[in-house]
């Protein structure tokens, strides 16, 4: 046996051993190299065998070749029995401290409860065909009052107490007292058909519990050829549906509002004490009648018509409003509306 | 207005609803019934009885014995603390065993039980008004007057206005007749289809004193100056009145709806008053002088009023006075010098007409609010005068003696007559949307006081309302009577057909892609005051407000913002004197500026009329505080928090479409005085300014009482409403097909060039071949000199139509490094 030959068998004896033994992909690769690199053993092997007879180098190159797969094979196997056992470590190992906090590159944003009502109920009203109109918070007294009916100096103005401004030389100027001048901006300038809402900040001068000098309300208006307050029924129907779910009934009580005739008071069945039967059990929220008032509305009344224009004997329509505060106190339990306005983030952070 | 359910069925004695029945009813016919209680609900279980003999308590001095007459032969022992227990033979209340009073034991209510009092038993209690929730007063136990009824009646039989039911009612402006008992037995009539008719009250003015007394027109004559303003004065007079206290059944009649008792004779304008709903006035007549002059006041004059105070009067004041001075303000209050006094015994009563406006005004001026001018304002009943005057003196004659002068004084003016209104049964089916019957129409509307004039068809009708219905105008007003009364609520729902439409204005949508965007970079939304007080806006050198308010309710809201810094700012000092530290806010809103003369004359003329200012929708933000961390020890927020904010939410709010640069501001120029000047930057897009952001100033921190550091950020929403122009879109690169590589360069510089100067240079440098440059790295300290800052670049390169080979990209990446060597004298690192 040639000294070659016998180096070979020494090295087949030797690696699998030598590939056990190393315990790290590093190792392994290391050892690989010790015997495949460049300056490696059977590399050197195979430099000796210049010195043998043509005749034989080509039998021994066979040898050397089969031996170099052989250790390549084995060097896989062992790269595979390494990662393997890597990974079952792995998966063996102590499971993550999943207590600890989840990381966030921002703290979350919160919409506040009057925006979120609001973008709920313009949705509502959008699906339903409306369009939305904005106006002046700052307007002139006219579009504010004698246009919808109220006549100066009468009684119907005290439910609406107003921010009067300082006069800065165009007319009699005040704090619009709800979104309804939009109304009468719109039949000043357009020709029905309107089926709008006027969603927006308004003013009163009034402060306590349930009453912010600045609140927020929303009117829907429509007008056209034949519309009846069968309609506003309808709208309102569909209205609570929506908003408060399936089964919420409808109720109308008559009341005075000096821009439409007739007049109703809404109340919606209480969404908050409501039985999987569809009856109420009565809750502190409806004070135990069942009922939520949450609604104004009634079918414009003639003089509006005429004092924006428009022939009451053709047009007929309906207006409905709410106070987007109300809402928010009702469906979120505030019981104290300058919540809404002192902006503690404690209480903005729970929306 | 509190209503008395035992006065409406004394005056519509047909009505047999529960007092529960008829607030459902009032309520669903438009007369809101927002409180029902029960007034004296003891008195159904007190009795009268009669004292038989008191003797002292064993024990204690300030008790005594009283034995009481039941009445059928019974009696028993109570023990009585009070102090003015009646001789044998006064008639007192006993609370008998098992008896609850609900106002006794400071309103906890009590039931009367067998109790021991100092060792001796007793078995009931003799009852003061107080505790019978009668009236306020505790000054000891009701004595009544003698023979008021047998011992043994029930408290309620003896007195019927002991025990009551009472309505809190929420009239409406349009309702005035509702005002008043006779209106409300009106309403109920129509509501239960009862006959309703008021007593004659024929006899009572038979019965006068005649010649005798002498006729009214000899002791008082009535002149009014004023018609518009009293287009009716009416006056009747009595003489040979009895001042005094009224009987038990007038006072409690009148505590039941909240009036206080006075004298027999008030207590006849008041009992008029909430019977009719039309206020009315008794004078003394001997302090009259014989003369009523209706007239507006002179500027300057003085009237001392019944509530004690002096008042000037203004020239507008429509007044009541004898022949030098006013003596009353018309429809409001009456003055002190002709009260009705204990010596009194000839009364003029004053019912008229005066102008709802007129007594509005007077009563705002002299900021009063009285129940006569709450009805006058709201128009009382025209036609009833004589009606009302009438009952005044028949009530009189009843509780004070005396007799009727001869006649009655009218000066009255022409008042127009309610005018017949045409209703057509089509149009009231058409805007109801449903068919009502057209007879029960008509006759619902008789019951209400509407006659028909002339003949009624099939299809139409014309109808008279009555004067105590000023409301009824218009057919409307009819078609609302007869949904009211029929049941506005059966009226079916049917949705309307609606026409699509655009929006006006378009801030809600704009509103909400801010809104959304603003949330989603993790800042909470507020909502701020429009108005605040002028320092507000100076603390935060914000422009002076353009419009004030001229009846605030505080200074601190008296003008409107021009900015929302302020209320912002007001926030975030609260949240962290509450020792909230980390506040992200921003609020949506307008401000409200002088308007923009010159953009306003390219707009078309608005038929409503323009603007009256200009309201610019504008959001702002305040940081301050921390930035988020993970298990790290937290970072304070710095500028470039609010930059990145900034840009971003120019970005989410336009969907990717518009990109916003930050450019430094020097914050002398107006609109940034608020910011620090090291930090002082605007936000530009589309050459346009859209808003400012940068530190607070150390002066507005100290104004605003805020110790921490605070970023804030304005954006001006009208720039971004500008009309989208072509360019106004997203387009669609194609993605690159070929690899990109990436090389490093960092570059020491001194610590004035701007990192945005070289890693502009770089980009130059890196031309065609440099896809992007990004700073990843900016150290100063340790090795790096004093004065000098290290950043360290990548610039990533590719070409577009082939994968670069590593000699090119080597050799472009030498030219970067040797063009910032160049531009800043840069050390390489
Ligand atoms: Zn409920």
């Amino acid at each position: 046996m040639s000294s070659i030959d016998q180096a070979l068998a020494d090295l087949r004896a030797a690696f699998p051993a030598r590939f056990a033994a190393a315990e790290t992909e590093q190792a392994l690769r290391d050892e690989n190299a010790k015997i495949l690199g460049k300056k490696g053993e059977l590399t050197a092997i195979l430099k000796e065998m210049g010195k043998l007879p043509n005749e034989e180098r080509r039998a021994t190159g066979e040898k050397v070749n089969l031996l170099k797969a052989e250790v390549e094979k084995g060097f896989e196997a062992r790269l595979a029995e390494l990662a393997k056992g890597k990974r079952d470590a792995d998966l063996a190992a102590p499971p993550f401290d999943l207590t600890l906090p989840g990381r966030l590159a921002l703290p979350r944003g919160h919409k506040h409860p009057i925006s979120r009502v609001r973008e709920d109920v313009v949705a509502i009203f959008r699906q339903m065909g409306f369009a939305v109109h904005d106006g002046p918070e700052i307007e002139l007294e006219t579009n504010n009052f004698e246009r919808l009916g109220f006549p100066p100096d009468h009684p119907a103005t005290d439910m609406q107490d107003s921010f009067w401004t300082e006069d800065f030389g165009g007319g009699r100027t005040l704090l619009r007292t709800h979104t309804s001048n939009i109304q009468a901006r719109a039949m000043m300038g357009q020709k029905p058909p309107f089926a709008f809402i006027a969603p927006g900040a308004v003013f009163r001068r009034d402060d306590d519990v349930t009453h912010s000098p600045m609140f927020h309300q929303l009117e829907a208006f429509v007008v056209d050829r034949g519309v009846s307050m069968a309609h506003l029924r309808g709208v309102l129907s569909e209205f609570a549906v929506r908003l408060y779910g399936p089964d919420t009934p409808v109720r109308l009580r008559p009341s005075y509002f000096p821009f439409v005739e007739p007049g109703a008071e809404v109340d919606i069945g209480c969404a908050f004490c409501k039985r999987p039967d569809g009856t109420r059990a009565g809750c502190n929220v409806c004070k135990h009648t069942g009922w939520i008032e949450i609604l104004g509305c009634g079918m414009i009344h003639p003089v509006v018509f005429e004092q924006c224009g428009i022939d009451p004997e053709e047009f007929t329509g309906f207006a409905l409003g709410m106070g987007l505060e109300r809402v928010a106190m009702l469906r979120y339990d505030v019981d104290d509306i300058r919540l809404f306005t002192e902006n503690d983030p404690r209480f903005l952070e729970q929306f | 207005m509190k209503a008395s359910y035992a006065f409406i069925r004394e005056l519509l004695p047909a009505l047999t609803a529960s007092p529960r029945e008829l607030s459902d009813a009032f309520t669903f016919a438009g007369l809101e019934v927002e409180g029902l209680s029960e007034f004296g609900a003891a008195s159904v279980e007190c009795v009268v009885v009669a004292v038989l003999s008191k003797r002292p308590h064993p024990t204690k001095d300030k008790l005594a014995l009283v034995t009481v007459d039941l009445g059928e032969g019974k009696t028993q022992e109570v023990v009585c603390g009070a102090p003015n227990v009646p001789e044998p033979g006064g008639l007192v209340v006993l609370a008998p065993l098992g008896a609850h009073l609900p106002a006794a034991a400071g309103g906890k209510g009590m039931t009367m039980a067998r109790r021991d009092v100092a060792g001796v038993p007793s078995e009931g209690m003799l009852c003061s008004e107080s505790e019978l929730g009668l009236s306020d007063s505790g000054e000891g136990i009701l004595v009544l007057p003698a023979n008021l009824a047998d011992p043994g009646t029930r408290l309620s039989d003896a007195i019927p206005s002991s025990h009551d039911h009472v309505f809190e009612i929420n009239v409406t402006a349009n309702r005035p007749d509702a005002l008043g008992h006779v209106g409300l037995a009106r309403e109920a009539a129509a509501l239960y289809d009862l006959p309703f008719a008021m007593p004659s009250l024929a006899a009572v003015l038979a019965e006068t004193a005649g010649a005798a007394g002498g006729v009214i027109g000899d002791v008082v004559r009535i002149q009014v100056e004023d018609a518009a303003g009293c287009p009716h004065y009416g006056a009747a007079a009595i003489t040979g009145v009895s001042v005094h206290a009224s009987p038990l059944n007038v006072r409690y009649r009148l505590a039941a709806l909240g009036v206080r008792s006075i004298s027999n004779v008030v207590d006849v304008t008041n009992l008029a008053m909430l019977g009719y709903g039309h206020p009315m006035h008794a004078f003394d007549l001997d302090r009259l002088g014989g003369m009523i002059v209706v007239r507006r006041a002179k500027a300057g004059e003085k009237l001392a009023t019944l509530d004690g105070v002096e008042r000037t009067l203004d020239a507008g004041d429509l007044v009541i006075a004898d022949a030098e001075k006013p003596i009353a303000l018309a429809g409001v209050m009456g003055g002190a010098t002709t009260e009705v006094h204990a010596g009194t015994t000839r009364v003029l009563f004053e019912c008229a007409y005066f102008d709802p406006r007129s007594v509005r005004r007077s009563a705002r001026r002299h900021g009063m609010h009285t129940e006569a001018s709450h009805r006058f304002e709201r128009g009382v009943d025209p036609g009833d005068v004589e009606e009302v005057l009438a009952h005044a003196l028949a009530t009189t004659r009843a509780l004070a003696g005396g007799k009727a002068l001869d006649g009655m004084l009218h000066v009255r003016a022409d008042m127009p007559r309610p005018q017949p209104i045409k209703l057509q049964r089509v149009k009231m089916d058409r805007l109801l949307g449903v068919s009502h019957d057209w007879q029960a129409a008509l006759s619902l509307l008789e019951r209400l006081g509407c006659t028909v004039h002339g003949t009624a068809t099939d299809d139409e009708a014309e109808l008279r309302p009555p004067t105590h219905r000023p409301d009824l105008l218009r057919s409307v007003d009819l078609i609302e009577e007869v949904a009211r009364v029929r049941g506005i609520d059966s009226i079916p729902a049917e949705l309307p057909p609606i026409r699509a439409s655009r929006d006006v204005g378009g801030r809600e949508e704009l509103e909400r892609e801010v809104r959304e965007a603003a949330v989603s970079l993790g800042l909470s939304e507020a909502v701020t005051f429009a108005f605040l007080s002028p320092e507000d806006l100076a603390n935060a050198k914000a422009p002076p407000a353009f419009v004030g308010l001229k009846n605030p309710l505080a200074v601190t809201q008296s003008v409107m913002r021009t900015r929302l810094l302020p209320g912002l700012l007001q926030a975030v000092g609260r949240a962290r004197r509450h020792g909230v530290k980390d506040a992200r806010l921003f609020t949506i809103g307008r401000t409200y500026v002088a308007p923009d003369a010159a953009a306003r004359a390219k707009e078309p003329v608005d038929p409503a009329g323009a603007w009256p200012v200009d309201e610019r929708t504008s959001v702002a933000a305040v940081f301050v505080g921390e930035r988020p961390s993970w298990l790290q020890k937290p970072e304070s927020l710095d500028v470039w928090d609010v930059k990145g904010t900034a840009l971003e939410l120019v970005a989410r709010a336009t969907r990717g479409v518009w990109t916003a640069t930050a450019e430094r501001l020097d914050a002398t120029v107006e609109g940034a005085a608020h910011l620090h000047p090291r930090g002082a930057a605007r936000l530009m897009a589309r050459g346009r300014q859209l808003g400012t952001f940068g530190p607070l100033h150390p002066d507005v921190l100290e104004a605003f009482d805020l110790t921490a550091p605070v970023f804030v950020l304005e954006l001006d929403l009208e720039a971004l409403r500008a009309p989208l122009e072509a360019a106004d879109r997203v387009v669609y690169k194609p993605i690159p097909r070929f690899p990109a590589s990436a090389r490093d360069v960092a570059v020491v510089v001194k610590d004035d060039v701007l990192a945005g100067a070289v890693v502009d240079e770089a980009r130059r440098a890196a031309g065609d071949l440099g896809q992007e440059v990004a700073l990843f790295d900016r150290f100063t300290g340790g090795s790096i000199p004093e004065g000098h800052t290290s950043l360290a670049l990548r610039v990533v390169y590719r070409a577009a139509a082939r994968t670069l080979t590593d000699a090119e990209v080597d050799a472009r990446h030498t030219e970067v490094t040797q063009a910032l060597q160049r531009a800043f004298g840069g050390q390489l690192r």
